[in-house]
């Protein structure tokens, strides 16, 4: 009986550790100090104010010091303070940089972190050298302008010193504002005074934090805005609640800490696996405006609801005709590196936003198609018998993933041997059908004296060392492990080396990454990371650089990947962690879901949020990653995740099997139609992708993206667009009989399986189909398709095309088609057919956008047309006449899908045009 | 069979082999003119209809396509019946005749991929890709293998028949033996409550005797001191006591080397001798008296060896309401080293004799025995006769441990009989078997009908309880075994395929705590199968193209 009721309370111990958030595990706002401090703070109590306004080497500078007469003398204004410099920057395409740090002529005790390496070198050129300083006054005193951009002006206002962007002219309208609310604290560097105390601990941590409080914060404001948006990575909406304000439950900040977070909860201002110190706003009357806070360290943002302020109104001068969201910024530490970006439309400012940071990479074709992942895929046998179930049941896939059970005792870089004999061949055979692996590649290093990696990394003092000097030993996957200081280019470029062929031994071409766990996991550390006073290049603290360690991590190897191949090959890696210009280096996923329908919900909100602020390549989990999903759950993130940028199914090593044909033949039949569907869509994800490397435009879009000024889509966080073309509504529960699809604009939309029209403007209650989710083609788009799907993209590449034409109400539509080699670099020497379509009067027109002087190198294609689809035209014409060449094609009725079973729609189809991609043609319809 | 794609063919992306196909043809990918190209002989005739004149029908329906349509790399049909020989439609079949080999039906997005996938080569004929024929090569080395199977079937299928007649001939048996044994439990349980209140009837006398001696004694004592003489002759007679304690033995049964059955090479245990080599020991030992016959029964073949009445007779006994030593009873393991198996000792048949022809003689004897005995007894004469006492009391012990012995073996008849042995009852032998494999540090060891488990050194984890058949009894199921910390409860699936000899293969995990297994067996060795497989090879014997035969 005893040993009964024992095992019960064990049990019963287990329920609660296992299966739920270990929120204790984590710091909230409360046990952070400079976050309650900040957040404690009253508006107005800012005391600075800019004096020695002046025009140097093209920026603005100013300084900002304490006021002489200021009155209230709160408590962190009795340590005289010395005058922070500001400086604000002007850059093409309306972006403002400001920063305000410490003086360095007056000799701080030591010189505060910037982050290196995140702006793209591409921006610096685009300053604005700054010549007139207009000094002028409004209603609440002097203020001093310059020039911005045609339409926009930066200001600063003196006293109390304000910073914002206005419209250009008097009485212009904000934009965008710092410290209208008087928040601004810089708390400077200074010694330690007697009997102080700076140390802090949390749980059975201590933080001795030798430089003491260094902590910033202030408040931001967005004008004629409706909502804000951005700030990855929380799992939450994708209009940003309110986490103060009258009537608003009592709410955490959103928190921006990288952190392995066991678990996490679907609906939470947590801080989860990678940060994005960038908002956007945006309003029905005015548009979208973006803040950028280039800072590293942990930070935590309030979004404050109306009426936040009501009692201190009256001493603020803020314009009361405008509509406006104001958001509080705190950081333990760092400095003032902040961009303004005026918008207007949500397009410009991620463009705006990606200017500084970069847009995101160009992946290679295979990237952009489906990967099977599971921890583990055991041993080659395995390997080879989940390759050629997808081939028995004809459903393509691109990429098999190992995970950490594929290596010798967690030592990345080796194999286990009993399992993997033979990786080279395993790859090869693999590569003969096209298909890539991924192996995984962490940050943390086994401490092993036989262990390469490990013996170098001591040797040469690579590690990341703890607050005594002595190389940081963390526990994570290996047992006791080091943590390579990838701060450093030196480190970044000796781990890029490890990637060569001879170095990573068992590697092919056909090989490429995952880094996980950079956030980093420290399994034994403070919030199951790094202590934050754990030492890196150059003495910077781990707390000043935190949130940027997984960026460096993927950025290193990136770059291996680059080396390898001579920089012919595009790298893929995919990483867990990251930081504003992940973009550049890969893809990033949301971590370790759970198998659930509230986190395949919030896995919409949090991947559009990740293409607002840059990562447009990003995918969740398929299936979840925790947890077993049931077969209708499992079936359902197929076809919401076959929308995803980055696809790829993952599931933990405790879950069942769940491979697509495990669930009996009809799922089979239903996932395998929805991973073709995204075959069948990769020449128009492809397309997007380079859309997104060139303006930053994500390949999934928030309604609101493509339809600004329609209010209905700026909470709507269930359906997005991919692209501007298609609109996807996921299904979030158990045996829905209903789904409910709001098609925004004015014109119609297109059932993508069915050709049947909808209006738009309006919430339409449609059937939920099993086989299926909601799916439309907005009218006056061409999407391009490739209707034969293969074993994998690789035996794609010389299968004609499938156009697809909604026309609109004016019986016009247009679209295009990007097409390089899928795999290398020559694509940025010209190698590449972009063509516009454009439908009117009856008429096709294809064009190369592609300059014929843009690059060196060509790219030359044979593909074809095979069929043109037309929907939305009447009544049916007989023959289409193709220029050049002056041959007709037949017209007739066809299905709108090849799959699927009988046609089940009944669309017009031009037959066989058989036009080259390549070429420029029109086609007329008669 | 390794082909790649070369690069500076992919560069040029869909280029063009018209060469190859001729001039008329105006897009680069089409199958060779004037043929069923890409359709299987049994599809034939569905396309008899087409000509540049007439349309026919898509098989689904949906549409209707010409001669021109035919195979002109354009979907008209979304179930892909004019595309059988390009890759236009997504849900096409494209069939190779791989003459040589056999032939094989493909998806149609294996046309043009750039990836031999017919040995004769017909899926790649866009000319980027030159897939040698190797069907000949291939044929060869399916062929041999083919034939291999074919006579490993042969043997299986001989090997089967027999394993099922003897399973028949075994179960009728035992059905005809589960029958008798419960007509003699009937009978066996009437006498043993005859006894039984014949039994408490002479204790009752026995002790009214003794009190009354007792009071004799004292009241003797009490009058004179002297004359003991016939008390201490009384002392020296064999007492009933004497007899219970023998019979106590019967409560400690041969464990020992029951349980030595877990190593590798203990004896058979013969525990299921015990009642048909008693019985026969009874018939033959009537003569000598019942009280020697009955002192067996409890009596270790290697602790007593006072009496050499019996002798060259092993009788043991173990009792059987011990749960333990019932399953080690009919259990019992002997390790083959020739394969990896274990198997129960076959001393079922042994069993079966019981209810042979000469039947229950020995039921009859008893029943005259006790017939006699209450004739002869007269509880109500006093002093109880004291051999006559023991006798009953003989009888009785006899009796009813006889009839415990039968019900277990009647429990354990109708339990094994009530199992699923298959449609033929071809799985019969598997009952009271264990198959083993060995993989790097674990064993694992299947024991159909019962359980498995997965042993490492000393520590046995269950993999699970027999569950039963699937997939048409190509599938053992084993289920609810222990629990996997964070994770499921183990089971394991052990898929049968034909073999000659019960043999455990392949022991994997593919999900975690999910096992799978291999289990080669004659009991899969199925005609049918052999047939198909028979013409299976006379067909590749016969589409051998004689070109290449002759060349080779």
């Amino acid at each position: 009986m005893g040993r009964h009721l024992s095992t019960f309370l064990l049990l019963l111990l287990f329920a609660n550790s296992v299966f739920s958030w270990k929120k204790d595990e984590f710091r909230n706002c409360n046990q952070t100090p400079f976050c309650k401090r900040a957040r404690t703070r009253k508006p107005g109590s800012c005391s600075l104010i800019a004096s020695d306004v002046s025009i140097s080497d093209g920026d603005l500078v100013a300084k900002l010091i304490a006021k002489q007469s200021s009155q209230d003398v709160s408590e962190d204004q009795q340590r005289p303070t010395k005058p922070l410099v500001l400086t604000i920057s002007a850059y093409q395409d309306g972006v403002m940089r400001m920063k305000i740090d410490e003086d360095q002529s007056l000799s701080p005790r030591k010189k505060r972190f910037e982050v290196p390496d995140v702006i793209e070198p591409g921006f610096y050129i685009k300053k604005l050298w700054l010549q007139r300083l207009k000094e002028d006054k409004d209603g609440n005193g002097p203020i001093s302008v310059v020039y911005l951009s045609e339409e926009y002006e930066a200001v600063i206002r003196h006293d109390p010193f304000e910073v914002f962007v206005r419209e250009s002219g008097e009485n212009g309208k904000k934009v965008l504002s710092l410290n209208s609310h008087g928040l601004f604290d810089f708390e400077q560097l200074r010694e330690k005074e007697e009997g102080e105390e700076w140390g802090e601990n949390f749980r059975s941590h201590t933080d001795k934090r030798p430089y003491g409080s260094q902590s910033i914060s202030f408040d931001v404001s967005f004008y004629e805005a409706d909502f804000v948006y951005g700030i990855p990575e929380h799992a939450t909406s994708l209009a940003l609640n309110p986490t103060r304000g009258p009537g608003i439950e009592f709410s955490e900040p959103y928190r921006l800490f990288n952190l392995d977070v066991f678990e996490y909860v679907h609906d939470s201002p947590f801080g989860l696996y990678g940060s994005i110190p960038f908002m956007i706003s945006h309003g029905k009357s005015r548009g979208s405006s973006g803040f950028f806070w280039l800072n590293a360290a942990e930070m935590q943002i309030d979004v404050l609801g109306t009426g936040w302020n009501d009692e201190n109104s009256s001493v603020l001068m803020l314009p009361s005709d405008q509509k406006r969201v104001d958001t509080l910024w705190m950081s333990e530490a760092g400095v003032v590196d902040a961009f303004f970006f005026v918008g207007p439309w949500p397009k410009d400012v991620v463009r705006q936003y990606t200017s500084v940071t970069g847009a995101p990479a160009m992946p290679q074709l295979f990237a952009t198609a489906y990967h099977q992942c599971r921890w583990n895929y055991r041993d080659e046998e395995d390997v080879f018998n989940v390759d050629a179930k997808f081939d028995e049941h004809d459903i393509p896939y691109d990429v098999l993933w190992l995970d950490i059970e594929h290596t010798d005792g967690k030592k990345y870089f080796t194999w286990d041997r009993m399992l993997f004999p033979n990786p080279e061949e395993m790859q090869k055979k693999l590569a003969g059908k096209g298909r890539r692996m991924v192996t995984i590649v962490d940050p943390h290093i086994k401490r092993d004296d036989s262990y390469y990696i490990h013996k170098e990394a001591s040797e040469k003092g690579y590690y990341v060392r703890d607050s005594t000097g002595k190389d940081f030993d963390g526990w994570c996957w290996p047992g006791s492990s080091s943590y390579l200081d990838m701060l450093n280019p030196e480190i970044r470029s000796w781990w890029a080396e490890k990637f060569s062929y001879e170095n990573y031994v068992g590697s092919t071409p056909s090989l490429y990454i995952w880094n996980d766990m950079n956030e980093p996991s420290v399994f034994n550390g403070p919030e199951v990371t790094m202590p934050r006073d754990a030492l890196h290049y150059g003495d910077a603290e781990h707390r000043e650089l935190h949130n940027a360690y997984g960026y460096y991590f993927h950025m290193a190897t990136a770059n291996g990947l680059v080396k390898r191949s001579d920089g012919k090959d595009r790298p893929f890696v995919l990483s867990r962690a990251f930081f504003p210009g992940s973009q550049r280096y890969g893809a990033v996923w949301t971590g370790d879901n759970t198998a659930d329908w509230d986190q395949l919900r919030v896995s919409v909100p949090m991947l559009l949020t990740l293409g607002l602020t840059g990562i447009s390549f990003s995918g969740a989990d398929v299936g979840g990653f925790f947890g077993n999903p049931d077969t209708e759950l499992l079936v359902r993130w197929y076809q919401l995740g076959a929308y995803y940028p980055f696809f790829r199914a993952h599931a933990h090593h405790d879950t069942k099997r769940r491979e697509p044909w495990l669930f009996g033949e009809r799922n089979t039949e239903i996932i395998k139609e929805s991973i073709r569907v995204r075959y069948m869509l990769l020449p128009y994800y492809y397309t997007l992708f380079r859309q997104a490397n060139v303006s930053g435009v994500p390949v999934i879009r928030p309604l609101w993206m493509e339809f600004p000024s329609d209010e209905k889509t700026f909470s709507n966080d269930e359906a997005f667009m991919v692209g501007n073309s298609i609109l996807v509504q996921g299904i979030f529960t158990e045996r829905a009989k209903h789904v409910d699809v709001y098609l925004p604009g004015d014109e119609l939309w297109y059932d993508m399986k069915t050709g049947a029209a909808y209006k738009g403007g309006v919430t339409h209650k449609l059937e939920a189909l099993e086989e299926s989710i909601p799916s439309f083609q907005r009218a006056g788009t061409i999407i391009p398709r490739k209707d034969r799907t293969r074993r994998s993209s690789t035996q794609m590449e010389n299968d004609p095309y499938t156009l697809v034409i909604a026309l609109n109400s004016s019986k016009a539509a247009e679209g295009e088609l990007y097409v390089d080699d899928g795999k290398s670099f020559e694509f940025q020497q010209g190698a590449y057919i972009h063509l516009r379509f454009t439908f009117s009067n009856g008429k096709l027109t294809s064009t190369n956008m592609a300059s014929a002087t843009a690059g060196s190198r060509k790219f030359a294609s044979r593909c074809t047309i095979e069929r043109i689809i037309v929907v939305g035209l009447s009544p049916d014409p007989k023959t289409a006449l193709v220029e050049p060449g002056n041959h007709k094609a037949d017209v007739e009725r066809g299905p709108l899908l090849l799959r699927g079973g009988p046609a089940r729609s009944s669309v017009l189809t031009i037959r066989k045009p058989n036009v080259n991609i390549a070429d420029d043609w029109t086609i007329a319809i008669l | 069979m390794e082909t790649r794609i070369r690069p500076n063919l992919m560069l040029f992306g869909c280029s063009i082999i018209l060469l190859l196909y001729g001039f008329t043809r105006s897009a680069a990918s089409l199958p060779p003119i004037d043929s069923l190209f890409g359709v299987s002989p049994e599809d034939a005739s569905y396309y008899k209809g087409l000509s540049s004149a007439s349309a026919i029908k898509c098989k689904d329906g949906s549409k209707k396509f010409n001669k021109s349509q035919f195979n002109d790399d354009f979907c008209d049909c979304p179930d892909g019946t004019d595309e059988p020989g390009t890759s236009a439609c997504p849900n096409g079949k494209f069939y190779c005749k791989n003459a040589g080999h056999a032939p094989v039906v493909l998806y149609s997005s294996r046309v043009n991929d750039g990836i031999c996938d017919c040995c004769d080569g017909s899926d790649e004929y866009d000319g980027k890709t030159i897939c040698p024929n190797t069907c000949w090569e291939a044929g060869k080395v399916a062929r041999e293998k083919l034939k291999k199977k074919i006579a490993t079937y042969q043997e299986g299928v001989t090997i089967r028949r027999q394993e099922i007649e003897k399973a028949k001939l075994s179960i009728s048996k035992e059905e005809a033996e589960l029958q008798k044994l419960k007509e003699e439990e009937k009978i066996l349980n009437g006498l043993v409550e005859k006894l039984k209140e014949r039994k408490e009837q002479i204790e009752k006398a026995e002790e009214h005797e003794r009190l009354q001696k007792e009071k004799e004694e004292k009241e003797r004592k009490e009058a004179q001191a002297t004359k003991d003489d016939d008390t201490k002759a009384e002392d020296t007679e064999p007492t009933p006591k004497d007899i219970h304690d023998d019979i106590g033995l019967v409560d400690q049964p041969p464990q020992d080397s029951a349980e030595d059955n877990h190593g590798s090479s203990s004896e058979p245990e013969l525990g299921d001798h015990s009642i048909e080599d008693e019985r026969s020991n009874d018939v033959a030992g009537e003569q000598d008296g019942s009280i020697q016959n009955t002192k067996h029964l409890g009596e270790d073949s290697t602790s007593h060896g006072k009496d050499g009445l019996d002798s060259g007779n092993q009788v043991r006994f173990k009792d059987p309401n011990d749960s333990d030593s019932l399953s080690n009873m009919f259990v019992s393991y002997r390790y083959d080293s020739s394969s990896s198996q274990r198997h129960e000792s076959d001393d079922e048949l042994d069993f079966s004799d019981i209810t042979g022809t000469s039947s229950s003689s020995w039921l009859d004897k008893i029943q005259q025995r006790v017939k006699s005995i209450f004739q002869a007894v007269n509880i109500f004469q006093k002093p109880v006769n004291v051999s006559e006492a023991a006798q009953v009391r003989k009888e009785y012990d006899e009796s009813s441990s006889k009839l415990s012995k039968i019900q277990s073996r009647i429990s354990h008849l109708k339990q094994k009989l009530k199992e699923d042995f298959g449609p033929e009852k071809e799985f019969y032998s598997f009952y009271g078997k264990c198959f083993e494999s060995k993989q790097n540090k674990y064993v694992y060891k299947v024991c159909p009908f019962k359980q498995a488990t997965q042993e490492e050194g000393y520590s046995t984890t269950r993999l699970g309880s027999w569950e039963k058949f699937e997939e048409s009894y190509r599938v053992m199921q084993f289920m609810n075994g222990d629990k996997c910390w964070n994770g499921p409860d183990r089971s394991l699936k052990v898929r049968l395929r034909c073999g000659l000899k019960n043999e455990l293969t392949d022991v994997d995990e593919p999900s975690r705590c999910e096992y799978l297994a291999f289990l080669a067996t004659p009991a899969l060795c199925v005609e049918d199968k052999l047939k198909e497989l028979q013409e299976k090879l006379e067909s590749l014997n016969k589409d051998q193209p004689k070109g290449i035969h002759d060349e080779l």
